[in-house]
């Protein structure tokens, strides 16, 4: 593990600190009319705070706001993606001084605009397709998700993707990432890595990472993880877009138990529990009230 | 001379073993395994497996299909082969391809590198329909020009004997909002030319596909259609579309294109 890190494994997310035993909710709000699970519930601005407002009282500690979806379709171009998402961004951080509040972005002109607003972490999806993205972080002091790809181009989907090696792949670009995102003034501390299930991968590839994410914790950077609804899912089960809740938490759990810290999640409440519970069959948390027996 | 010509998609998921416990295509497969089973029954002296790659080359006959880069930990019926690096055979060496191929060649762990999916299938589908005969696997390169296509095919249609073409080939992946590379307008009509043309017996109109616009609309198969133009470029009516459509946005055509040079008395149909 590269570097200057407070305490060892801390990761630190605006203004928290989180211990490396400590696993972390992020919850999906979606600023878009056509995101893959959502199609436009948190469309509205009013719909999208309640969302909020619900997700902290569910305890997330991180909400993650997006302008784009991650499917090819209509453009949303820099201005449109600012539009949906500053304004947003602004009003979540008075509404809520405390949370963490992540943004969902590719691309540095929104990603600037949105750690103006109170942004404390870039979760950039697309494998570090724009290159400034990290100095933005270290102008703003704010983290950075070094994800995986596969050098796909973002909103393009994978079509016959190969890798002789995909967690090889992995590693080596998320970790070239990390080190130079720490070298461009980024706080090591707020540097994460992502495999990025289904980017650039096919089903397949997503479980193979999956099987060996105890090879991206074991490099010391924090590991999150995206797998809510996602379509590996849906292939491994047969299971429609509605119906992969099941297959999502069966997913978290393992990732859960092979070391991941951070669940990007639709259904908070479902991933919090799945959390819980690995985290105490782990032993590194006690469990909520136990006098069963004990009486 | 080419006796017979056959053709087939060369996507991953022709491969039994990637779809997972779900067949998928059945239907395509048996598509596919009735147009080789044509050209198989044709009894050529040899088949030659065509289809697109980084570059132009010939890999070594015995070189099998790894679909572990496609699937990892699912069953793989098909084991890579002994040995070596693909040749670059003078006779069809059009470009810089030999310093090109030393160079560009992806090398797996193992030291070999991968056969092109689109022969590693060819190779597959002959071995499922039998074919214990020669073989050669001919990549022509996704930059080919089709000149240099022609001149492929025409040395394969010159190099003696009675010649059956497994031509491995792909229409457009961007058929649709669904489709892997989304949905271009002008997709339909390219593959619909295309389709015409082999039905049609005209296969000297796949020399005028754009190769800009291929690549646009990301039909790998253009140089190999056109190294099939270059060995057989006028065949007699009678070319039939076994398979047509694109399931999941990427157009896949498989035809038997059958050509003089039978043995007498022998209809590799029945």
């Amino acid at each position: 593990m590269s570097g200057e890190v407070t305490g060892p494994g801390e990761l630190r997310l605006g203004r928290r600190a989180f211990g490396p035993r400590q696993r972390l909710v992020m919850a999906i709000v979606n600023r878009t009319p056509d995101s893959f699970y959502d199609r436009g519930s948190t469309w509205d601005e009013a719909a999208a705070m309640d969302r909020v407002h619900q997700v902290v009282a569910e305890n997330a500690d991180i909400v993650d706001i997006g302008g784009v979806p991650a499917a090819p379709g209509s453009v949303v171009d820099v201005g449109e993606e600012i539009r949906r998402t500053v304004p947003f961004v602004a009003a979540v951080r008075s509404a809520h001084p405390d949370v963490v509040i992540s943004v969902d972005t590719w691309r540095h002109e929104p990603a600037r605009e949105l750690c103006a607003a109170g942004a404390d972490l870039i979760n950039d999806t697309w494998g570090g397709w724009d290159q400034r993205l990290a100095e933005v972080a270290a102008e703003y002091g704010v983290g950075l998700v070094c994800s995986h790809a596969g050098g796909l181009p973002p909103r393009t989907r994978p079509h016959r993707v190969a890798y002789d090696d995909v967690v090889a792949d992995v590693l080596s670009r998320t970790l070239a990432a990390a080190s130079r995102a720490v070298r461009m003034g980024v706080d090591p501390a707020r540097v994460l890595i992502d495999p990025a299930h289904d980017f650039g991968k096919n089903t397949w590839h997503s479980l193979e990472v999956t099987r060996r994410l105890g090879e991206l914790v074991a490099t010391g950077w924090p590991v999150l993880v995206s797998l809510s609804n996602k379509d590996f899912v849906g292939e491994t089960l047969n299971a429609a877009l509605g119906e992969r809740v099941t297959g999502t938490l069966a997913a978290t759990a393992v990732s859960a138990w092979l070391g991941a810290r951070v669940f990007r999640a639709h259904q908070v409440r479902e991933t919090r529990q799945v959390l819980d519970m690995v985290s105490a069959i782990l032993g590194e948390l006690p469990p909520a009230r136990t006098v069963r027996g004990l009486a | 001379m080419i006796t017979a010509a056959a053709l087939c998609p060369s996507p991953p998921l022709l491969a039994r073993e990637v779809t997972g416990r779900d067949p998928v295509v059945p239907e395509l497969r048996q598509a596919c395994a009735e147009a080789v089973g044509r050209l198989v029954r044709c009894e050529p002296d040899v088949i030659v497996v065509v289809g697109p790659a980084p570059v132009t080359a010939r890999w070594p006959a015995g070189r099998r299909l790894d679909l572990s880069a496609f699937a990892p930990h699912a069953a793989s019926a098909d084991m890579p082969d002994g040995a070596g690096a693909p040749e670059v055979a003078s006779a069809h060496h059009l470009a810089s391809a030999a310093s090109a191929l030393a160079s560009d060649q992806p090398r797996p762990p193992d030291g070999h590198p991968p056969l092109p999916l689109p022969l590693g299938l060819g190779a597959r589908l002959l071995d499922q329909a039998g074919y214990a005969g020669p073989r050669l696997l001919e990549a022509v390169g996704y930059d080919e020009p089709a000149a240099g296509c022609v001149a492929l095919g025409e040395q394969i249609a010159a190099s003696g004997g009675r010649v059956g073409l497994l031509i491995m080939a792909d229409g457009s992946a961007r058929r649709g909002p669904r489709a892997p590379g989304y949905l271009d307008e002008r997709a339909a009509a390219f593959d619909a030319a295309v389709e015409d043309a082999v039905r049609d017996g005209d296969l000297g109109a796949l020399l005028g596909i754009d190769p800009v616009l291929a690549g646009e609309l990301l039909a790998a198969g253009r140089p190999a259609w056109q190294v099939l133009a270059g060995a057989a470029p006028e065949r007699p009516p009678g070319a039939e579309i076994l398979y047509s459509d694109d399931p999941f946005g990427v157009a896949y055509l498989v035809a038997w294109i059958p050509g003089q040079g039978r043995r007498p008395g022998s209809d590799p149909r029945t």
